[in-house]
């Protein structure tokens, strides 16, 4: 008994101690005081260093660490002045001369010159450096090349330093987008002194992106970093801009649940959650409550499915269609996902900046019932029963039920559900194994060649088999026309090709659902999930 | 019980051991590597990783590189966090896991053990029913279901108690520890009560009882002591499941432990994490095990005697 | 111990018959576990039954009426897909039940085996075999289960095996330390002296005394095990949609618990009744087979 009593006096008092505690105000009034911003980011960041991140979770933060050339403005997406004040444009599109802010300073006082721009893209393009992203750079004159080791002077690359304040940017091809792109990430400047001293440009173990060593450009400089706790960015002094900065501090929580996530968000833990998904049905709950905080933002990307096409019976172009066809879309994205996604009757979203892709075809049973019959299999007598690859998640897993019944009705095929891990759902796409599989995409950047490039007969992503000589030559030619309203034609003719062969299955268009408190000033929806901090700041609002 | 101690930390080598080849083997058979990701990785990039992690060497060299750095104390570095290595992962998690498990495994105790004492002593009445079905609700509400049902009431409607974190607002301790140990207590308090009820209708005992010791002196000098034993043994892999199996927990709690980052490094087919978060398991179930043992010896001296 | 006692179990143990019927007819006294077996018993006629008695497709959807609280046509409510949740339960329980049942019971037969061998032999072998448990302990099971789903896809069988694997463990662990502890009490040592060979010392005379810890842990295995099949289907091995399973009604129950508590409420409760029912029969049991009970 005696030794239960101490167990439990312990139980109690570290009950009675934590309880005693003052209790501290929420996160997010604590925030709106101090201007710290609670953030729920949805999964512990790889890497801060641009050269080597790939998802959005480290997009997030780094876009606040380091700026471009350019930025962006977060309401249009267009193009402003970053570290560039300004820049001309060759009358031929190839040729961009950037003057650069002579007050852009690193994080750490030195100054921030063109030369910091050559070595950076030079490192990013450094062939031993494992950069997925190396070739969002590739529009420059040279520097595929030089990223594939078949030209290893960079000079041949077109990016010169004018002097410390002029750059000087050649295109292998005019790119009306290129200012656009300046803002990825890729082509963040990195500091040199720093990474030379953590072990050089090449190694992708270096620590100079860790807190104690960090060097950034951005509004904001790393501060603190607890794995699977925090990410901690303090107001950068050094910022040409500063005073344009309100916020003192950001904490990136990983939070990687999303039930975790609205809880947190509900007992004011943080100020706003950016990850794209929400559990379905809270949205509807927020809908009817407190419909001030959720944001609904149509994004640019798109959620299909992919075909095998060498795998009987989806080599007929006519089998591929019929279920396409068949699937209800609008039931599928209010009953079911319930987001307020936009059904997609193609593969490309609309882009607000130029392209709307036309439609070619609409949910339609009969026609659908009547190209099955077409292609050997009348009210879906004989049809083989083939699986639907998705990894596991629980809206995936939704949609694919849902989707599962509507092809039972409308065409009587039976298809077989398949959930995998994440890996091994992968490595099953990658090898085409599947039948059909679950996809999405999501845009780099404004321009449809994002999405139709995949398509492309041997583009690594391209997981359908798919093969149309006539679509490459298309690609091709886009990719050295300038005019718009050329390109656009191509592309329509592209959009064409895929609504006959429909070797994707197009579901919806995302949405981006998020809860952002009212508290949050300057915080815009748009398209590409764009979201910079540097003029967000924290006000109670009005009772 | 010294040779047996030193005994079982010679065989630790072995198992040890053979636990990272079986490790090594079975992440190298499981399909998508560590750096494959939702968009194809060009060629290029994935051939230079291979070579910048040695992944591109014949696999056994592979393997005894790891053993060799391993025994100079050097886990390797992560595969999906660069900049880290698994030694700064583990270190920066251990503590929180530790706590966790420790909380966890105390809150089992006591309402495990103390309910299946009670119970025990007056079977199929009130006394018994009572302590156990609320002993069983670990069991019927696993923790998934009872951590979020937890945090609804008392970190939502009461907002008593923060909904998520570990050690960063007051009290934010008590609901993770609750949740993680109430399936254990269903079984301490079942394997108590059992071990109870048979210890208890033992000679031995009635003798005490017969000599005139009043019953509470019995229950603990004498009866808890052998009924602990089945209690004891399946304390060892308990704890050790406590340790590693967490990951529920941490992720409905948002608690920075190793059991998230465990089943996060199997699904990031992150090698050297799996590896080096293996191995810390390993050797902290071998030790659960060891104490456990050591434990029932101490409880059962009969077993001291011979051999 | 006295000697009678000791005469009194190997009587017992050798006429195993008598043992037997002794104890059915002590757990036919026992209302509550009769109560227990009768609701297992029922459940199990009922899932045997399902497809016969389901008031509703468990796959067919209504989209348009979506999730609904428990009405005269529904009675445990509709899933967000318009699907009977009654129907789904007992669509569920054909597979819970058979994960229940037979996975532990794999991991019964290869626990009880291992760990009454490893704890009568003791020594080396002992060493040796619990040596081999702690490696097994020790592998990272995820990856382990993720093997399995990509070497042999997807099957119930490979389920129960999987699960089973890793179920034994501790089980082997239990039966060991209660065979270590009772192996040196006198009427193990007069069947020892009487010359009985080790086998049937350790399967007939062990074994049965340690049956209360066992039966103990058994009955709480098996609600376990129905829902780790769960987290196996979320790895892609076990069930697959839209078949149910009440650890996965479970799970996504949990997601919409404030807003269909229904949903949860329903396959939870299933799920606890079931676990009461095994305890109430698991202690009836226990108490039932009790050799030293009878004497009183």
């Amino acid at each position: 008994m005696k030794n239960f009593g101490i167990v439990v006096a312990l139980l109690l008092a570290m009950v009675v101690l934590h309880g005693c505690g003052e209790k501290k105000l929420n996160n997010v009034e604590y925030g709106i005081r101090n201007q710290i911003l609670y953030y729920a980011n949805g999964d512990e960041p790889k890497s801060v260093d641009p050269h080597l991140i790939t998802g959005t979770v480290e997009n997030n933060i780094i876009i606040n660490l380091f700026e471009g050339l350019t930025s962006k403005d977060a309401k249009t997406l267009e193009a402003r002045p970053g570290v560039a004040e300004s820049w001309t444009i060759s009358e031929d599109g190839r040729v961009y001369r950037f003057k650069l802010r002579e007050n852009a300073r690193w994080s750490n006082g030195d100054p921030l010159t063109a030369e910091d721009f050559v070595y950076s893209w030079r490192r990013a393009l450094n062939p031993r450096l494992p950069n997925a992203y190396a070739y969002m750079m590739f529009y420059i004159e040279g520097a595929e090349a030089f990223y594939k080791g078949e030209n290893t002077d960079f000079a041949s690359v077109g990016v010169k330093a004018i002097s410390p304040h002029e750059l000087e940017v050649t295109l292998k091809a005019p790119a009306h987008f290129f200012l656009q792109l300046l803002d990825h990430h890729s082509y963040y400047p990195v500091h040199g002194p720093t990474l030379e001293k953590f072990g050089g440009v090449e190694d992708p173990t270096s620590r100079w992106a860790l807190p104690e060593n960090f060097v950034g450009n951005g509004p904001f400089v790393l501060k603190r970093w607890e794995i699977n706790k925090v990410v901690e960015l303090d107001k950068n002094p050094h910022y040409w801009d500063a005073d344009v900065v309100r916020l003192q501090a950001v904490h990136f929580l990983p939070i990687d649940d999303q039930q975790a996530e609205e809880r947190a968000f509900r007992s004011k833990q943080v100020h706003l959650t950016n990850t794209p998904q929400m559990d379905i049905e809270k949205i509807q709950v927020y809908r009817k409550d407190r419909p001030e905080v959720l944001r609904v933002i149509p994004t640019y990307a798109s959620y299909y499915y992919e075909f095998n096409v060498q795998r009987k019976p989806f080599d007929d172009a006519r089998v591929r269609k019929a279920f396409a066809l068949a699937i209800e879309r609008d039931l599928l994205v209010k009953n079911v996902t319930k987001g307020g996604e936009v059904p997609a009757y193609n593969f490309v979203p609309p882009d607000p900046e130029g392209y709307t892709p036309q439609i070619y075809w609409r949910e339609d049973v009969e026609e659908a019932r009547r190209l099955l019959a077409e292609a050997g299999f009348p009210n879906g007598e004989g049809f083989p029963v083939l699986t639907l690859l998705y990894n596991t998640h629980d809206n995936h897993h939704k949609v694919a039920v849902a989707i599962q019944q509507m092809l039972k009705k409308n065409l009587n095929v039976n298809i077989q559900l398949e959930n995998k891990e994440w890996k091994v759902y992968l490595a099953a796409r990658k090898n085409v194994e599947h039948d059909i599989a679950r996809a999405g995409w999501l845009g780099d950047y404004l321009d449809p060649s994002n999405f139709f490039d995949i398509l492309r007969s041997y583009a690594g992503n391209n997981n359908t088999n798919w093969k149309n000589p006539r679509y490459d030559e298309l690609m091709n030619t886009i990719e050295a026309t300038s005019d718009p309203a050329r390109r656009n034609e191509l592309f329509e003719e592209a959009n064409r090709i895929l609504a006959e062969e429909m070797p994707v299955l197009p579901l919806y268009f995302f949405v981006d659902i998020n809860l952002v408190d009212t508290s949050v000033k300057g915080w815009y929806d748009n398209v590409m999930h764009f979201h910079p901090l540097k003029y967000v700041y924290l006000e109670a609002s009005e009772p | 019980m010294l040779r047996i101690f030193l005994q079982r930390c010679l065989s630790a080598i072995p198992v040890l051991f053979l636990v990272v080849l079986f490790t090594f083997i079975l992440i190298r058979l499981a399909p998508g590597g560590p750096f494959d990701d939702e968009r194809a990785v060009p060629p290029q990039v994935l051939e230079n990783l291979n070579k910048r992690y040695h992944l591109d060497d014949p696999i056994h060299v592979q393997f005894f590189d790891y053993v060799k750095h391993l025994l100079q104390g050097d886990f390797g570095p992560s595969f999906k966090y660069p900049s880290r290595t698994v030694t700064e992962v583990i270190y920066a998690g251990i503590p929180v896991t530790l706590e966790l498990s420790l909380y966890a495994f105390l809150v089992a105790l006591v309402f495990g053990i103390t309910s299946g004492v009670i119970a025990s002593l007056k079977p199929n009445t009130l006394q018994d029913y009572v302590p156990m079905s609320a002993a069983m609700i670990g069991l019927c509400l696993p923790s998934f279901v009872l951590g979020p049902l937890l945090i609804l009431v008392f970190g939502i409607q009461l907002d008593w108690l923060p909904v998520s974190g570990w050690g960063v607002t007051p009290g934010d301790k008590i609901l993770p520890s609750i949740t993680l140990g109430a399936g254990y207590a269903a079984y301490l308090a079942r394997l108590s009560r059992g071990g109870m009820l048979e210890t208890l209708s033992q000679d031995y005992i009635r003798t005490a009882r017969a000599k005139g010791l009043s019953g509470w002196r019995v229950v603990f000098h004498h009866a808890l002591r052998g009924a602990l034993a089945p209690v004891v043994s399946f304390a060892g892999p308990a704890v050790a499941g406590l340790l590693s199996g967490s990951f529920v927990v941490e992720t409905i709690y948002q608690i920075p432990g190793l059991g998230r980052f465990y089943l996060q490094a199997a699904f990031n087919r992150d090698y050297t994490m799996i590896l080096g978060m293996t191995i810390l398991f390993a050797f902290l179930i071998i030790i659960c095990n060891l104490l456990a043992d050591l434990l029932l010896l101490w409880l059962n001296p009969k077993l001291r005697g011979r051999k | 111990m006295s000697t009678e006692a000791v005469d009194f179990d190997l009587n017992r143990l050798e006429k195993g018959r008598s043992l037997w019927q002794d104890a059915f007819s002590r757990l036919k006294k026992n209302t509550l576990a009769m109560g227990g077996l009768v609701f297992l018993l029922l459940l199990i006629v009922l899932a045997v039954l399902t497809p016969w008695i389901a008031p509703y497709s468990y796959e067919e959807q209504n989209l348009m009426l979506g999730a609904t609280p428990p009405s005269a046509e529904h009675w445990f409510g509709t899933d967000i897909f318009g699907r009977d949740q009654l129907t789904r339960i007992l669509y569920g329980s054909r597979i819970s039940l058979m994960v229940g049942f037979i996975a532990t019971a794999v991991a019964l037969c290869i626990g009880v085996t291992w760990g009454t061998i490893a704890g009568y032999i003791g020594g080396r072998v002992d060493a040796l075999m619990m040596r081999f448990v702690d490696i097994l302990y020790a592998l990272p099971f995820t990856i382990f289960i993720i093997l399995l789903t990509v070497v042999f896809g997807r099957s119930m069988l490979l389920l129960f095996l999987a699960i089973g694997a890793v179920e034994w463990l501790t089980m082997a662990r239990i039966v060991r330390g209660q065979v270590m502890a009772i192996k040196h009490q006198e009427f193990i040592e007069a069947a020892v002296a009487m010359g009985m060979s080790r086998p049937r010392i350790m399967f007939k005379h062990v074994a049965p005394n340690v049956l209360g810890p066992i039966i103990i842990y058994t009955t709480l295995t098996i609600p376990s095990v129905i829902l780790l099949e769960s987290f196996l289907s979320f790895l892609g091995l076990g069930i697959q949609a839209p078949q149910s399973s009440w650890g996965s009604l479970i799970s996504y129950g949990v997601e919409t618990m404030e807003e269909y508590p229904w949903l949860l409420i329903f396959p939870a409760l299933t799920l606890s009744m079931t676990l009461f029912a095994l305890n109430f029969l698991g202690d009836g049991l226990r108490d039932a087979l009790d050799p030293r009970v009878s004497k009183d």
